[in-house]
């Protein structure tokens, strides 16, 4: 399955204050970002010298079955419907990609959700890297009192730290880890001390610049800000049957949804080679993408999970309980 | 694309959009009806069963004759509460057990 004729959306997400415009304003010096149309909530203090600077007033749709990270963003879709009228009409300069910055209570997944369920939209673009900007000074705070960013830390494909500089070591290092514990599947870039990485921030390689995760069997980690919200990383020996595997998913996330808060990762399937990279945060699962080559030699499935209030030893005996389903099946054939 | 809300016409489901990523050299046909052997080992615990459908959907059948037609997985798991009237969670614990047992 290639997606590669559609245009990337990047979603750019963080607290208040925490420095989405001016990682946005850096980004946009890169010369991968030349051809980029920009969607803002606010206009904020910092000015974006840009061609293509549109702002949106953020509206959510609320489908009937009342699920939030369901809904449709009206706002997004007729900011990105007249985004592609106006380019296919040559009214404006050809963009190659988006970049939503969001504001700082902003929930994700009605962004992603308009990406990939409006049908227009859908056909002409594509989810890119969800980048979370989170300030280390303050993100203790942000991250114990707001569930918002909670949710922007586990939907961040890379977190970017920001305000390093004015923050001790040792606060940025217990950040670092406290970031690793709530999402080890991203990947992390500390702004305020390293060159502008668009390559990393753009690509979407899955577990670039991450924590080892191969070593854990079923490893937990706890986030003394989030006291239910947990991530742990799976590893499976045995390749699993995919259907076996979407009856699951699509089972756990109708029943457990709202505390799904993530999953991703690579799964090796019975009968292909390569592995298949998959990614879903709350209700919202990405189209499975095939992978042309392991990342690594390690060719396990390794599944990261970000979950509130769930008992993962028990997550992993029903997974593993469904997988078997298959040679339940095969045996009576 | 929603586990919750179900598919949108003429979008197939992730679930089915993974099968054409890792072309296990399964024929479309033989792959439902392996989704549909598969789902069967799941419901049979809540005394319902679920068939293909003219090859575009599925239906599914409580015992007491209530039907419902459902366009993907997805759509599946909503269904089946509605007709069965309790929720179906693949981390209850009876039904893991079931399924260790099966």
């Amino acid at each position: 399955m290639t997606r590669d004729d559609h245009t990337p959306v990047n979603v750019l997400t963080g607290f208040l204050g925490s420095g989405k415009t001016t990682l946005l304003q850096r980004l946009l010096r890169s010369p991968r970002m030349a051809h980029t149309a920009v969607l803002i909530n606010e206009f904020g203090d910092i000015g974006l010298d840009h061609l293509l600077v549109q702002k949106v007033d953020e509206a959510v749709v609320l489908l009937a079955s009342g699920c939030i990270c369901c809904s449709i963003r009206d706002d997004l879709k007729a900011a990105l419907r007249d985004l592609l009228g106006r380019r296919e009409r040559s009214e404006i300069p050809w963009f190659d990609r988006v970049v939503i910055e969001t504001t700082g209570l902003a929930d994700p997944g009605p962004i992603l959700y308009t990406l990939l369920g409006e049908p227009v939209i859908r056909h002409h673009f594509r989810p890119g890297n969800v980048i979370t900007t989170v300030d280390v000074v303050n993100a203790g705070l942000h991250l114990s009192r707001n569930p918002e960013g909670i949710k922007q830390v586990a939907a961040a494909d890379r977190l970017v730290l920001t305000k390093t500089d004015l923050a001790t070591p040792k606060q940025t290092s217990a950040v670092r880890d406290e970031l690793a514990r709530l999402n080890p599947s991203a990947g992390l870039w500390d702004a305020a001390q390293e060159p502008v990485d668009a390559d990393f921030l753009l690509d979407a390689t899955p577990f670039a610049r991450t924590r080892d995760l191969a070593p854990y069997r079923l490893r937990e980690d706890r986030s003394p800000h989030a006291d239910s919200v947990t991530s742990f990383s799976l590893v499976l020996d045995r390749p699993a049957d995919w259907t076996a595997f979407g009856i699951w998913l699509s089972l756990l996330l109708n029943r457990h949804g709202d505390n799904v808060l993530r999953v991703k990762g690579i799964l090796s399937v019975e009968g292909s080679p390569t592995p298949v990279f998959i990614n879903g945060v709350q209700h919202i699962v990405h189209p499975p993408q095939h992978l042309e080559r392991w990342p690594t030699d390690d060719h396990r499935s390794r599944i990261v999970f970000i979950t509130r209030d769930i008992d993962h030893t028990r997550l992993r005996r029903s997974l593993e309980a469904f997988c078997r389903l298959r040679a339940a099946e095969l045996s009576e054939a | 694309m929603c586990a919750l809300c179900g598919v949108f016409v003429g979008e197939a489901h992730w679930t089915e959009a993974g099968v054409e990523a890792v072309d296990g050299g399964r024929t479309r046909r033989h792959e439902r009806l392996h989704r549909v052997a598969l789902a069967n080992r799941v419901l049979k615990q809540f005394g319902l069963k679920l068939g293909d459908w003219q090859g575009s959907a599925y239906l599914l059948a409580g015992q007491t004759g209530q039907t419902a037609i459902v366009s993907s997985v997805a759509g599946l798991w909503p269904e089946a509460e509605r007709l069965r009237r309790q929720p179906i969670d693949p981390l209850d614990e009876r039904l893991i057990e079931a399924l260790e047992r099966d």
